[in-house]
């Protein structure tokens, strides 16, 4: 069987995407924490820390450029500890696009298609994104470079245009109640870069594995500017009070938009589209390493007969999974998705550098 | 085993009496006929002949007394292959020529070679000891002689069969380029590229196709720039081709796409000998098939629908600019009447107040959902569409009166349709007519409805559904191993130079990425014209 290979830029379009889309969309994560006209400061801190967690993750799978983390970790570990390890890192996939693709169709419901059941919404993105996995990571990494475009063009018209209707003494006074309320608004921002995780299942398909941790930075970099941008002009349009009441700002933000005055009104549906493009990279990239994973766990040697049943799956956790759209908010207050984060995939990293670099020695 | 094939063989030069026997079924005619040996004895050959052909009088038989020897022979040729001035002046070689010439009193047993070496007057001339080959020669244009006492014949090439003159294709018309077209012949069409790339390095590869129709396949590329593994893959799956009888490159397409299900084409087909020629010169692979005007080309990929050989021949900013426009064109075809149906449905905050005003009042009193109306009036677009094809030429306009007037006009005003349907389908129908490829227009015309489907039971929602599974889908399709919506998906920006838009020639210093690795570089850097000022300069001094 042939090899699948996706270019290292193809990865970083795939994280940019899914990465961005999943930011803007949850965007009061950034609110929530009391972090209010500060925010921008909160995305900066995300910035630094995301840049840092990705290069954690990219550069240990760079120290072995032919394993998935769920190999290594049984080469690093032993084969006990490293399922137990690995066993958590497939929950985390599929939680993460299980969450998402909650927010997204909640999102759909609520503004568009008030009737259409959730189910459908959910089933069609994962319908989709099976397709394209059945199809080979290399298809997913095409998909990235055809989208790519069209993506950046509808989140930085949805920002820049947003630019227009900003108020300054939105975002003042700066940095007033002291650097407590930035560090707690950017705990949830920096737990949800565990969608990073996906990298480490990706390194062994790069063309340039030993370059990963570079894409990886550079990628984090980019998305870390979408979002400090995001932060300033949502809070500057909205203000901090109704930007951090609302349950989707950003997207309450580019509704409030108008693309040509009497001819295209109500612009926001490009956003959505945009954010419909990240979601199935989202779906697209988890259920990749969801099924590669779990076949890898189970000595398969195809993933491709996997790629079905988890996507049913999938499809049923993010609609039975949760009761309703406040209980997935729910999940990332802080104090419940920073432990929890913390305790599934930061803590596993940081064993397994630590035993990596022992065994090093 | 082999022992008993052997005694088959040598005995099967004399079993054309089995031939006769009605109660035989082409594959065993064809089967017996493939173990025909040319006999020394003419009157043999004669009747074998007469028993594989039967009654047919195209098979024209010409008997010869040669030399002074009165040695018998025969002219065989097909009625219509040859072009009869070449006949007769073999035949008067045979005969008259004979009798003049020193070689007149030649014996029975040289007369063969003598007249191969020294007389025939072909430059074409090829020996054959059984009655396959020489067929397949009679049906290629040549004629036969056949001399009493050879177990051999000669045949000469006399090729003249009427073709249809050259002209420009109906449906690839340019307004700047030339007015060639391929015609039926593969000889003809084989040379018309020939005398656009005439480096001895443009290989042609000859194969034979369909059990019964024997058609020729070339398959052509130049050699050392169209990757080797491309061209053995091609050779490969043509090879692989066992069937009654090949009657247009469909057939092939059908046999050596990558995709069965797709309503993208992955074989490019085109009739214009400059667009051949210029996707070899990238590396590609064109495979021409006999008796029909369109050659396929191998591997294509999505980009190359949108480009018209205009774009390349007419000076950079218009050609640029309407490249676009039928990138623009061709998804607005696909996307614009599914979008208007699910923006009317589910999304009528996106039009500004006054817009929606009138659309309403336009919709008031049409007693169908917005849905039904535009798939049925896309549905008789396509009718219409189909039936201006397939009329006689002389009553074409009656249907643009039936279409115009009494399918436009009057279902408005019998209230059976909203005037916007009817501006987004003709808009719909213009922006389709721009795409340069018919092949593609297909792809267009069915997608359309898909979006109109979705579009209508699920809003933007489901058109973006639909537009990122034809993404998805392009992405994932190869032709002939080679990623089909490159460079786009997967991405090569040095490719960009002749995607969305093209450069100047000058500019373009590369042939496109994945085709031509073997050799990148088309032509020389740094050619960017100057306005020369130098001339001016001297004159003022």
């Amino acid at each position: 069987m042939r090899t699948e290979k996706i270019a290292n830029r193809q990865m970083g379009f795939m994280i940019f995407m899914l990465r961005t889309t999943f930011v803007v969309a949850t965007l009061p994560v950034l609110t929530t924490g009391n972090a209010a006209q500060d925010a921008w400061a909160s995305a900066l801190l995300t910035l630094l820390a995301t840049a840092i967690i990705a290069a954690g993750i990219a550069a240990l799978g760079a120290r072995f450029p032919e394993m998935t983390v769920i190999e290594y970790s049984r080469t690093i570990l032993g084969k006990y500890l490293g399922s137990l390890i690995s066993l958590g890192f497939l929950w985390l996939f599929l939680h993460i696009t299980a969450t998402d693709s909650r927010l997204y169709a909640e999102v759909l419901v609520t503004a568009y298609l008030p009737n259409t059941p959730l189910l459908f919404i959910v089933c069609s993105m994962v319908v989709l994104a099976a397709f394209i996995v059945h199809q080979g990571i290399e298809s997913l990494g095409r998909l990235a470079d055809a989208l790519i475009f069209l993506f950046t063009a509808f989140v930085l018209a949805s920002i820049l245009m947003a630019v227009r209707r900003l108020d300054v003494a939105n975002l003042e006074p700066v940095l007033a109640r002291g650097v407590g309320p930035v560090l707690s608004g950017s705990i949830t921002a920096i737990a949800v870069s565990a969608q990073f995780i996906g990298i480490s299942m990706l390194v062994p398909v790069l063309t340039a594995p030993q370059r990963a941790a570079s894409t990886a930075v550079l990628a984090a970099l980019l998305i870390g500017l979408v979002l400090i941008m995001a932060a300033v002009t949502v809070v500057g349009t909205l203000g901090p009070e109704l930007g951090s009441r609302t349950i989707f700002p950003f997207f309450l933000m580019t509704r409030s938009l108008e693309l040509a005055p009497r001819f295209l009104e109500r612009v926001d549906v490009f956003g959505t589209m945009a954010w419909g493009f990240g979601l199935l990279m989202d779906v697209g990239l988890f259920l990749y390493c969801g099924s590669r994973g779990m076949s890898q766990f189970f000595g398969l040697r195809d993933y491709r007969p996997l790629v079905a049943p988890m996507a049913v799956v999938w499809a049923l956790l993010a609609v039975y999974g949760f009761k309703d759209i406040f209980e997935v908010l729910a999940l990332f207050r802080p104090e419940v998705i920073f432990p929890y984060i913390t305790a599934i995939l930061f803590l596993p990293f940081l064993i397994l550098w630590a035993a990596y670099l022992i065994r090093r020695l | 085993m082999r022992l008993f094939k052997n005694f088959f063989k040598k005995k099967s030069h004399s079993n054309f009496g089995d031939l006769k026997d009605d109660r035989l079924d082409i594959s065993q005619r064809e089967a017996l006929e493939k173990d025909l040996f040319l006999v020394p004895s003419l009157e043999d050959n004669l009747e074998m002949l007469r028993a594989v052909v039967g009654p047919s009088t195209d098979v024209i038989t010409r008997r010869l007394r040669v030399g002074r020897g009165q040695i018998p022979a025969a002219l065989v040729h097909i009625k219509g292959f040859v072009d009869t001035l070449l006949l007769e002046r073999i035949a008067s070689t045979l005969t008259l020529g004979m009798l003049e010439s020193p070689v007149g009193s030649t014996s029975r047993h040289t007369i063969f070679s003598e007249f191969r070496d020294r007389l025939a007057q072909s430059t074409d001339v090829k020996e054959v000891d059984n009655f396959d080959d020489m067929w397949t020669n009679l049906t290629q244009g040549h004629a036969a002689v056949l001399f009493d006492g050879t177990a051999k014949a000669l045949t000469l090439n006399t090729q003249g069969i009427a073709t249809r003159q050259i002209e420009e294709p109906a449906s690839e018309t340019v307004i700047r380029g030339p007015r060639e077209g391929f015609v039926e012949s593969i000889e003809t069409n084989v040379s018309m590229i020939r005398r656009r790339v005439r480096t001895p390095n443009l290989w042609i590869e000859q194969f034979t196709l369909g059990d019964l129709t024997r058609t020729q396949v070339a398959v052509m590329y130049i050699k050392g720039l169209a990757s080797e593994e491309l061209v053995q893959e091609v050779r490969q799956r043509i090879q692989r081709i066992k069937i009654d009888g090949i009657l247009e490159s469909g057939y092939i397409e059908e046999f050596i796409e990558d995709n069965p299900f797709s309503v993208f084409p992955t074989t490019f087909r085109t009739e214009r000998p400059d667009r051949v020629a210029s996707m070899l010169l990238e590396g590609r692979v064109a495979i021409f098939t006999q008796a029909t005007p369109f050659v396929l080309v191998v591997p294509m990929n999505f980009f190359m629908l949108t480009q018209a050989p205009d774009d390349y021949y007419e000076k950079l900013p218009i050609g640029a600019f309407l490249r676009l426009l039928r990138v623009v064109g061709f998804w607005m075809s696909v996307v614009l009447p599914g979008f208007y149906v699910a923006a009317v449905t589910f999304h009528n905050e996106l039009f500004p107040t006054d817009l929606l005003i009138s659309i309403s009042a336009s919709k008031e009193g049409v007693p169908f959902p917005i849905l039904f109306e535009v798939l049925v009036m896309e549905l008789v677009f396509e009718l219409l569409r189909e039936a201006g094809i397939r009329l006689p030429r002389a009553i074409g306009p009656a249907i643009s009166i039936v279409g115009a007037l009494v399918l436009g006009d009057a279902a408005i005003r019998a209230g059976l349709v909203s005037p916007p349907v009817v501006i987004i389908v003709a808009l719909t129908a213009i922006a389709s007519f721009t795409v340069p490829t018919f092949s593609f227009g297909i792809a267009a015309r069915l997608l359309r409805f898909a979006f109109i489907i979705l579009g209508g039971a699920f809003g933007l929602f489901g058109i973006q559904f639909a537009f990122l599974g034809v993404i998805a889908y392009l992405t994932g399709l190869r032709s002939f191993g080679y990623p089909y919506f490159a460079p786009v998906g997967p991405l090569i920006l040095s490719d960009f130079k002749d995607v969305f838009l093209r450069t100047w020639w000058w500019d373009m210093t590369r042939r496109p990425f994945l085709e031509s690795l073997r050799e990148p570089v088309r032509a020389a850097g740094g050619q960017r014209p100057h306005q020369s000022i130098e001339k001016e300069e001297k004159e003022k001094r």
